[in-house]
């Protein structure tokens, strides 16, 4: 089975059906790209992915452990669902950093939190701390801010702010790393430096799912291509069939916007 | 000027009143107000209707005639005996500053943006750890300019206690009218104009303690 | 507001009196005895209620109040209450008399049980000293506007003349309201504008007028209370004894006093 099964997953808000019979696999240290016009269910998708919102119908299987079945409500239930969404990363559009903390405590944030749920917490408390923090400002420097550790997300550009969400993320080392059109909330000037940090992870083979609307990027960085449309999957195959040669007329519409520019 | 300082020690009493009226209120309501709070954005539409109705009766009617009731009512109606005069005005200002403080936690509340609740979420904090770790404190910092108002309108109204016979500050600069003396009551303003001076500076040192992030 | 504040309450307060009938006011000695003492709501009020320098309440009023508590053997309690809730005092037990130099209008005689009489007292207008000899008869006070306390006998007495008044919460305030300009003349008891107005005052500018209305004070209790019984009696053995006089010379009123 491959690493990260998703099966015929549907997903309403009220009567519209934003996923219709959405299924794809993807393997370990695989990136997939997911393109598609505004509307076209994405988001959404990543957000089941996520645990942010609960699909009708389908199932999610990570690693061959079963962690969301529509069918069974037993999976489900909060304190489940808290431990299995660790499986996944999300990187927001918009970052969501935590302003209140330095770059340096917002990542290490979590970690310290689920660090107390370890029944040697008490006994080794320092050294565990020590180690979170270590790791968290390798973390920073992997992705170029290890002279901002201790500035406040209001101090720093949208670029940096998107790196320290993307370290973040990277801090409870998830199975597959989500990416919501990372670049889409930062002046053009400043993509390049976010795009720069995930071709990197890619290239240490991080598995990732990035839903984004730079072409070249996806084309260079994914793996996989994954276009939908109204909620369905239209077309997914590697870049070379998807973008440079893609057999769907729906898809061949959707690029042509990209190549009149 | 020996009246004078007749006068300041007169109301200096009744300040002390004021100021434990004033205090008392705030540490019961405040934390009272985030329980009517989650009373009120509570899931369970009973719950929230119940709650929004008391805010409603609280918010909407004069806290004088609150006051009055709380204290003549239970004697009056049901011929219990009475609470102690200032435990009744106290009671009474809990409930009803509690209302207004509620209120104003929605608003904090709801203007959080969801992104915050959801990276929380997505990196696996549970609710009280997304609650007391992220946004409590940027509640606080959204709220403190409101309640600041709230405080200082507290101040104020503390002044209406003295309709069951609690003596603050006011009654005790109108007892000198009977005395003769006009100007103690308007004296009592300088009281007023000190207690909410003070309290215009603990709160700009407070915003300020806060505005190291946005 | 606040008169519609006032009747208000005593709409639900008339209705609660209707509901319990009186039924439970019966051993009102009994009970003031079993806590050992009367609470007595007053205002200050010279020269009937009022402190002296070390803040002790003393006048006519607090002296015969605390000879009262002492022949029932009880300790004497002064509460300043809020006058305009007077009879809820009351009603609730907060207190358990008013005495306070209260004159026995038709209200007061509605809302709660009342003494015979103890003493004299008249309604006067007060004003500017220059203006006050043109106001020596009732009739040529018209086109002057007045203060006057809510709820007061004075009060009273300017609806029967048909004058247009403000009401106030206290007799002070309506003195204020005078010297202040805001009104041309207030109605106060005689015995306050006794002791507060004239040469020697605060308000030395101002001076009585005509005399509305004789009236007369007694002590208020709860409705059917034995208080009222135990009061009357003890009234007659202390004006018998010359404790009454006395403290009635100590406080200059011994002409109003009405003896038994």
């Amino acid at each position: 089975m491959a690493f990260l099964q998703v099966s015929h997953i549907e997903k309403r808000f009220g009567r519209v059906e934003v996923l219709r019979d959405i299924s794809f696999t993807l393997d370990q240290g695989q990136s997939l790209a997911v393109i598609g016009s505004s509307g076209s269910g994405k988001t959404t998708l990543l957000r089941c992915l996520n645990f942010l919102e609960r699909p009708d119908g389908g199932r999610i299987t990570v690693r061959d452990e079963l962690l969301f079945d529509a069918a069974d409500p037993a999976v489900q239930s909060e304190g489940q669902i808290r431990r299995k969404r660790l499986h996944f990363g999300l990187v927001f559009q918009s970052f969501h950093l935590f302003p209140q903390y330095t770059a340096l405590e917002n990542v290490m944030l979590a970690g310290s939190l689920l660090a107390r749920e370890r029944p040697d917490y008490k006994a080794n408390k320092q050294a565990i701390l020590a180690r979170i923090r270590e790791e968290a400002v390798g973390l920073l420097t992997q992705v170029g801010l290890q002279n901002r550790l201790d500035s406040y997300p209001h101090q720093l550009s949208g670029g940096q702010q998107q790196r320290v969400a993307i370290a973040r993320a990277l801090a409870l080392e998830p199975d597959v790393l989500c990416f919501d059109e990372p670049t889409s909330a930062l002046d053009p000037e400043l993509t390049g430096e976010v795009l720069k940090v995930i071709r990197s992870l890619a290239e240490r083979d991080t598995t990732m799912i990035i839903v984004t609307h730079e072409m070249d990027f996806a084309r260079d960085v994914a793996d996989q291509i994954l276009f939908m449309d109204e909620g369905v999957i239209v077309e997914q195959g590697p870049p070379s069939q998807v973008i440079e040669h893609p057999r769907e007329e729906r898809t061949r519409r959707f690029l042509a916007h990209f190549s009149n520019k | 000027m020996a009246s004078f300082w007749t006068v300041t020690l007169a109301l200096a009493e009744g300040l002390g009143a004021t100021a434990k009226l004033f205090v008392l209120t705030l540490v019961f309501a405040l934390p009272l107000g985030l329980v009517i709070c989650f009373g009120s954005t509570s899931a369970f539409a009973p719950l929230r209707w119940l709650v929004k109705t008391v805010v409603w009766i609280i918010r909407g009617s004069p806290l004088m005639l609150q006051i009055l009731i709380v204290y003549y009512g239970p004697g009056l109606l049901l011929g219990l005996p009475l609470l102690p005069r200032f435990t009744a005005a106290l009671a009474t200002f809990v409930i009803n500053y509690a209302c207004y403080f509620s209120e104003i936690y929605r608003g904090g509340i709801q203007s959080i943006p969801r992104g915050q609740y959801e990276a929380g979420q997505v990196l696996g904090m549970t609710r009280s750890q997304i609650f007391f770790r992220v946004t409590l404190l940027q509640l606080i910092k959204r709220i403190v300019p409101p309640m600041g108002n709230e405080f200082i309108t507290l101040v104020k109204d503390t002044a209406l206690v003295r309709v069951i016979s609690v003596y603050e500050i006011i009654w005790m600069g109108e007892s000198f009218i009977k005395k003769g003396m006009m100007w103690p009551l308007f004296y009592t303003a300088v009281f007023y104009l000190a207690v909410n001076g003070l309290l215009t500076l603990l709160l700009g040192w407070f915003e300020r303690k806060l505005s190291y992030f946005k | 507001m606040k008169k519609m504040l006032t009747l208000a309450l005593a709409l639900v307060m008339a209705l609660t009196l209707a509901a319990c009938g009186g039924g439970q006011s019966g051993g009102d000695v009994d009970y003031v005895k079993e806590k050992g003492t009367l609470i007595v709501g007053m205002t200050d009020f010279a020269p009937m209620d009022y402190r002296d320098e070390s803040g002790e309440w003393i006048g006519f009023d607090a002296d015969m109040a605390k000879a009262f508590a002492k022949s029932l053997g009880v300790e004497v309690q002064f509460v300043e209450i809020n006058w305009d809730n007077k009879a809820m005092e009351l009603e609730t037990k907060a207190i358990d008399a008013v005495w306070n130099g209260m004159t026995l209008t038709d209200d007061v005689k509605a809302l709660m049980g009342t003494s015979e009489p103890y003493c004299m007292n008249a309604q006067v207008v007060v004003l500017s000293a220059a203006l006050a000899d043109q106001y020596r008869s009732a009739g040529s006070l018209g086109g002057l506007s007045f203060a006057v306390e809510n709820g007061s006998a004075g009060m009273e007495a300017l609806d029967g003349l048909g004058l247009p008044y403000t009401a106030v919460d206290t007799q002070a305030k309506a003195l204020m309201e005078v010297a202040s300009g805001s009104s041309d003349a207030c109605v106060i008891d005689l015995l306050m504008a006794g002791a507060m107005i004239g040469e020697g005052t605060s308000y030395p500018d101002l001076a009585t007028a005509v005399e509305l209305e004789s009236e007369q004070y007694g002590v208020g209790f709860r409705k059917d209370s034995d208080l009222i019984k135990a009061f009357n009696d003890f009234w007659g053995s202390a004006c018998g004894d010359g404790t009454v006089m006395a403290a009635a010379e100590t406080y200059g009123i011994a002409q109003n006093i009405i003896e038994k």
